[in-house]
C-alpha cells in the first residue's frame, strides 16, 4: 500500500469530509458538547492566571514575588518535590515488581493479587492515610502497641507522622499505576525478542540487560511520572499525616491560604508552577511514551515465556501479600474493627462490640446524612452527565465530525495536567463572582468534578466508539436508516458495555474526591470526603470508620457490577 | 431497474484528488468492477456513489435522476442501494436473522412478509440452520454470506460491493467469486464492485474499468481489458507481461534495434516513427528447441526471439521461464506447460503470434 494512498483511505474510512452541506439534525448536538468542553476547560484556568495577577492594587507580579520569595512556601515546594520523588521511586520498585511478578512468573494466585492491586487503586489514599494514624501513630498506634507489648520497650517502633511515614502510605496508594503500566509492557513485550537476542548468543543476564529492560524502560519511567504527579496532587494523605508534625506540601499549603483571612491571589499565584510542573511532566511523559520503536513493542507474537520461580515461590508469594497487607488487609482490618468497637484501640471483644458506630454516623450524626446524599447524588449526576458529555466528545472526535476535532482531544484530557485542589482554586475564583454564583451550593462541586473526572470517562468513551467499525453505521444507513436511527440501532447498543464502565469509573472517582471538595465545600454542600476529614479534627474514629467502609462498599460493588455486564456482552466480538 | 451514469465526478481530501474528473456509465443490470491499486480511489467512488461522501465536482446520476453533485445530495438511506463493506460490518450484538431482517424495518413489510422474505434469502446463501446465531459464532465466510443476505433481501435497485472478499482465505475467496457472479444472474441487481484483485474482476464482471490515481484508464469487457491493454499501466496491472519498448517503423513492425524487431497486430492509432511499448503476455509465448522448428514457425508469420534460459521457476500446473535475449538488453519471461523442459544455459527460441503483440501507450 503506498503511504498517501493509506492516508486518504483512512480519511475515507473515518468518513471524514461528510455532512458539511447538507442539514443534518444531529449538528447542534456536537457543536454544543464541543463548545461546552471548551467552556467547562478554560474558564477555571483563566480566572488562576488573571488572578494571579492582580491584587488590590491591579496587574502585578507581587504575588508571584510573595510565594517565590517567602520562606515557608519554598519550604512547601521542596517538601512536595522531596516527597514525591521517593513516592516516585517506591512506587515504581513495588509497582515493576508486582507488575513482572503476575505477568511473567508462574507465581500463585494472579488473578486475587491483580485484585488485591485493584483494591489499593480503589481505596482513597486520605482514608488509607487515616487507617495508618490508627496502626502507626506515635502513641495509640496498633502496631506500636504490639510492639511495646513483645518487647516491654516504652518507645514506639514507627511514627507515621513523619516525612517518611508519609512518603510510604502514599507510595502504598501510588504503586497501582506503575504496576498497571508494567504489567502491560510485560504482557506486550514477547518472548521471541528475548529469543532473538538468546539465539545470536546473549546469556539470561545479557538479554534481560540489553532487550528486557530496555523495552521496559520506558514505562517504568512513565511510571514514574505518573506516581510523582499523582502524589504531587494529593491533598488528603499530607493533610492527615503531613500537617500534625508540621509538614506542609504545596496542596496543603494551597489549603492554608483559602483558611481565614483567605488569599485568593497568593493561593493563585501558588498554583501556577503546580501546573506548570504538572503539564510539563506530562509532555515529557508523552515523549518518552509516544517515542518511535518502543511502540514495535507492540508486536503480534503471543508467545511469552514464564519463569520458573521454583524454591523462591513461597517466598515471593509472602513478600507480595507482606506488601499488599500494608495497603489492603492492615488498613482494612483496622477500619473494621474501628467500625465495630466501642473504643477502636482496645481489643476487639464481646464488651468492646457495637452496632453503635453504624447507627450513630447513619441516623445520629446531622452532617454525614446529609454529604452521604450530597456524595451520592453529586456521583449519580455528574457521572450520567459526565458520560453523556465524553460520549459526544469522544464520537465526534472518532468519526471527525467536527473540523479541528482532534482539538477537542486536547480540551478533554485537560484536566489530566489540572491538579484537584488547583482546579478548586479557578472554579472557586469564577464561580463566587457573578454571573454565575455557584459557591454554596453542590453545584460547585459538580461542575468541579465533572471537570475533573472528563479525561477518564473520555478515553473510556473513546476506546469504546475505537472498537465500533464506522461501516456498522455505513451498513445501517445504507439500509435505509437516518443518522439518528443509526446512532440509536447501532451505535448505542454496541458501546452500552463500555459507556457503563465510564460512568462506573467516574461515579467512583466522584464519591472518593477530596482535594478541590475541601477547597468548595460549605456547610450547606458537604460530602463523605469532606465530613471524614472533618470528623478527624474531632477524633470520631468510629463514625470515619463506617463512612470508609461505605465508600470502599460502594465502589468494590460498582466495579464487580461492570465487570459482570462486560461478561455478559462477551459473546459480542467487536470487529 | 437502474442505470448509473458518473460525469465528470471529483472529490478531494485536502490538496489530494482522491477522485479526479471521472466518466463512467453503467447500464441496466450490469455488473461492472472498478478494479485498481490500493489508493487509486476506487474506495472512494463507490462511496461517492452511496451518498457518504459528496463530491466537490460533476454528478452522479441514477436513472438520469441527480443523485450526487455540489448542490445536491440524497442521503444514503434514500438511495434504494445496498452495500457490502470490506469488514463486513455485520452487526455483532443482533443474530443473523436480525441483520438480514434490518433492512426490512424501513420498508412497511408484516413481521409474517419480513419473516418469509429473511427465510427466503437466508436460504440461498445457505444459512438457514444458523439464523438465530450471533455474528460472533460464525465463520468468516459465513459472515460474508450474511452480509450478502442482508443486502439482497431489501431488494436494492443498485448494489455496492466494497473488496468483500479480501478477509477471506484463498479457497473460499475462489468459492464466493462464483457465489457473487451466480446471486448476480438470479437477482440481475446493477452492480458496482470494488476490488484490487483481478482475478476477481474477471470472474464476477460484466465489464471492468480500470481505474488509476483517481480516473478510469480503460473500460472493458474482461477479454477486452486482458487481451487489449490500451495503457502499460493496465497490461502490467492486469496479470503478468513482458513490456518491450522499440520504435513503430511502416505499418504493423517494431524495431527494437539490434535487428530485432517484432511484426503487432494493428497500428493502434501510432504514427510511424513514434516510440512504442509492446506488450506480450507469458503465456502467450511459447518456446521451441530447434532452429529448424523456430523457423519453421517464423515462416507462418510467428515473431522469433533466440535467447538463454537464466531462469526456471517450477509451479507445478505450468514453468515459469525467464529467456534472456543476448544481442539485447531483453528478457522474457515466458509461462510453458510442465511438459516443456529446458535447462538453465540452454539456447532456445520463444516464439508469439502478432495478434498477442499488442501496442500500448507508455502513460
Amino acid at each position: 500500500m503506498s503511504v498517501p494512498g493509506t492516508r486518504v483511505l483512512e480519511k475515507i474510512r473515518e468518513g471524514r469530509g461528510f455532512g458539511f452541506r447538507m442539514w443534518d439534525p444531529t449538528l447542534p448536538v456536537w457543536i454544543g458538547a464541543a463548545l461546552l468542553l471548551v467552556f467547562l476547560m478554560l474558564l477555571p484556568l483563566g480566572a488562576i492566571f488573571v488572578s494571579s495577577l492582580f491584587n488590590e492594587q491591579g496587574l502585578t507580579l507581587r504575588n508571584y514575588l510573595e510565594v517565590f520569595t517567602e520562606a515557608a512556601f519554598l519550604k512547601a515546594i521542596w517538601n512536595t518535590l522531596i516527597i514525591s520523588f521517593w513516592v516516585g521511586c517506591l512506587a515504581v520498585l513495588i509497582g515493576s515488581l508486582l507488575g513482572w511478578l503476575v505477568t511473567r512468573t508462574d507465581l500463585p494466585w494472579k488473578k486475587a493479587i491483580r485484585a488485591l492491586v485493584m483494591a489499593s487503586f480503589v481505596t482513597p489514599p486520605f482514608l488509607g492515610a487515616f487507617a495508618w494514624t490508627l496502626l502507626a501513630g506515635p502513641n495509640a498506634g496498633l502496631l506500636n502497641h504490639l510492639y511495646r507489648f513483645l518487647t516491654g520497650s516504652e518507645e514506639a517502633l514507627f511514627n507515621i507522622f513523619t516525612m517518611g511515614g508519609l512518603i510510604f502510605v502514599m507510595a502504598l496508594y501510588s504503586f497501582p499505576y506503575v504496576f498497571s503500566m508494567i504489567a502491560n509492557v510485560c504482557e506486550l513485550i514477547s518472548s521471541d525478542l528475548e529469543d532473538a537476542a538468546n539465539i545470536l548468543g546473549a546469556n539470561k543476564w545479557k538479554v534481560a540487560l540489553t532487550v528486557t529492560l530496555p523495552l521496559a524502560a520506558p514505562a517504568l519511567l512513565g511510571g514514574f511520572i505518573l506516581a510523582f504527579l499523582h502524589s504531587l496532587s494529593l491533598f488528603g494523605a499530607p493533610a492527615i499525616l503531613g500537617l500534625p508534625a508540621g509538614l506542609h506540601t504545596i496542596t496543603t499549603q494551597i489549603w492554608a491560604l483559602f483558611q481565614y483571612p483567605p488569599r485568593l491571589d497568593l493561593a493563585a499565584a501558588f498554583s501556577v508552577p503546580l501546573l506548570l510542573a504538572t503539564i510539563g511532566l506530562i509532555a515529557l511523559q508523552k515523549k518518552i511514551l509516544g517515542r518511535r520503536g518502543y511502540s514495535t513493542v507492540g508486536g503480534k507474537s503471543g508467545q511469552r515465556r514464564v519463569v520458573q520461580l521454583g524454591k523462591l515461590r513461597v517466598p515471593v508469594l509472602l513478600l507480595v501479600l507482606g506488601i499488599l497487607s500494608l495497603s489492603v488487609f492492615l488498613p482494612y482490618g483496622i477500619l473494621l474493627k474501628a467500625a465495630l468497637s466501642k473504643a477502636w484501640a482496645v481489643p476487639l471483644t464481646r464488651e468492646n462490640f457495637t452496632w453503635g458506630n453504624f447507627a450513630f454516623t447513619f441516623f445520629k450524626y446531622g452532617d454525614t446524612q446529609a454529604a452521604i446524599f450530597n456524595t451520592f447524588e453529586l456521583g449519580i449526576v455528574t457521572a450520567t452527565v459526565g458520560t453523556c458529555i465524553a460520549a459526544l466528545v469522544a464520537y465526534i472526535t472518532n468519526r471527525q465530525l467536527l473540523r479541528g476535532a482532534r482539538y477537542l482531544t486536547f480540551f478533554a484530557l485537560a484536566p489530566l495536567v489540572i491538579p484537584g485542589i488547583v482546579l478548586a482554586v479557578g472554579l472557586f475564583i469564577a464561580y463566587t463572582r457573578p454571573p454565575m454564583i455557584l459557591y454554596g451550593t453542590v453545584w460547585i462541586l459538580f461542575v468541579a468534578y465533572l471537570t475533573k473526572e472528563m479525561p477518564i470517562g473520555f478515553s473510556q468513551a473513546e476506546t469504546t466508539f475505537k472498537s465500533i467499525h464506522p461501516e456498522l453505521e455505513d451498513a445501517s444507513r445504507i439500509m435505509g436508516a437516518n443518522r439518528l436511527l443509526a446512532l440509536k440501532d447501532i451505535t448505542v447498543p454496541l458501546s452500552r458495555s463500555g459507556l457503563i464502565a465510564a460512568w462506573s469509573f467516574i461515579f467512583i472517582g466522584v464519591i472518593r474526591e477530596l482535594s478541590a471538595s475541601i477547597l468548595l465545600f460549605t456547610p450547606k454542600s458537604k460530602v463523605v470526603s469532606v465530613v471524614i476529614f472533618d470528623l478527624k479534627e474531632e477524633g470520631q474514629v468510629g463514625a470515619i470508620a463506617v463512612l470508609g467502609i461505605l465508600l470502599l462498599v460502594v465502589s468494590f460493588l460498582i466495579i464487580l457490577g461492570v465487570q459482570r455486564i462486560a461478561g455478559r456482552d462477551f459473546f459480542v466480538t467487536r470487529q | 431497474m437502474a442505470t448509473v451514469s458518473l460525469r465528470g465526478l471529483t472529490k478531494r481530501f485536502g490538496d489530494t484528488a482522491a477522485v479526479n474528473d471521472l466518466d463512467l456509465e453503467i447500464g441496466d443490470r450490469e455488473f461492472v468492477s472498478l478494479l485498481g491499486p490500493s489508493g487509486c480511489g476506487k474506495t472512494t467512488t463507490l462511496r461517492l456513489l452511496a451518498g457518504f461522501l459528496q463530491p466537490e465536482a460533476g454528478e452522479i446520476r441514477v436513472n438520469q435522476e441527480v443523485i450526487s453533485s455540489p448542490a445536491v445530495l440524497v442521503p444514503p438511506e434514500r438511495r434504494n442501494m445496498s452495500m457490502i463493506f470490506q469488514s463486513y460490518a455485520v452487526w455483532p450484538h443482533m443474530t443473523v436473522f436480525e441483520n438480514v431482517a434490518y433492512g426490512l424495518k424501513f420498508k412497511r413489510l408484516s413481521r409474517e412478509g419480513i419473516g418469509e422474505k429473511v427465510d427466503r434469502l437466508l436460504q440461498l446463501v445457505h444459512l438457514a440452520p444458523l439464523k438465530a446465531r450471533y455474528p460472533a459464532e460464525l465463520s468468516g465466510g459465513q459472515q460474508q454470506r450474511v452480509a450478502l443476505a442482508r443486502a439482497l433481501v431489501v431488494e436494492p435497485q443498485i448494489l455496492l460491493l466494497d473488496e468483500p472478499l479480501s478477509n477471506l482465505d484463498a479457497n473460499l475467496r475462489e468459492e464466493m467469486r462464483f457465489e457473487i457472479r451466480r446471486l448476480h444472474e438470479e437477482f440481475q441487481i446493477t452492480t458496482i464492485y470494488v476490488t484490487h484483485d483481478q482475478a476477481e474482476a474477471m470472474v464476477t464482471s460484466d465489464r471492468i474499468a480500470v481505474m488509476h490515481q483517481g480516473s478510469i484508464v480503460q473500460v472493458g469487457t474482461p477479454e477486452e481489458i486482458f487481451d487489449r491493454p490500451k495503457t502499460r499501466f493496465v497490461a502490467e496491472f492486469i496479470g503478468k507481461t513482458n513490456i518491450l519498448k522499440g520504435r513503430l517503423h511502416e505499418e504493423e513492425r517494431v524495431f527494437f534495434g539490434e535487428g530485432l524487431s517484432v511484426r503487432v497486430a494493428g497500428h493502434g492509432g501510432f504514427k510511424p516513427g513514434v516510440e512504442v511499448v509492446v506488450c506480450i503476455r507469458p503465456h502467450n509465448l511459447f518456446l521451441v528447441g530447434t532452429a529448424a522448428e523456430a523457423q519453421e514457425w517464423n515462416q507462418k508469420g510467428y515473431n522469433l526471439f533466440s535467447g538463454i534460459v537464466r531462469r526456471r521457476i517450477y509451479f507445478g500446473d505450468a514453468i515459469d521461464y525467464l529467456v534472456e535475449l543476448p544481442l539485447h538488453r531483453h528478457a522474457l519471461r515466458i509461462v510453458a506447460s510442465p511438459s516443456d523442459r529446458y535447462e538453465l544455459g540452454q539456447k532456445l527460441f520463444a516464439l508469439a503470434h502478432p495478434n498477442h503483440c499488442v501496442l500500448v501507450r507508455e502513460q
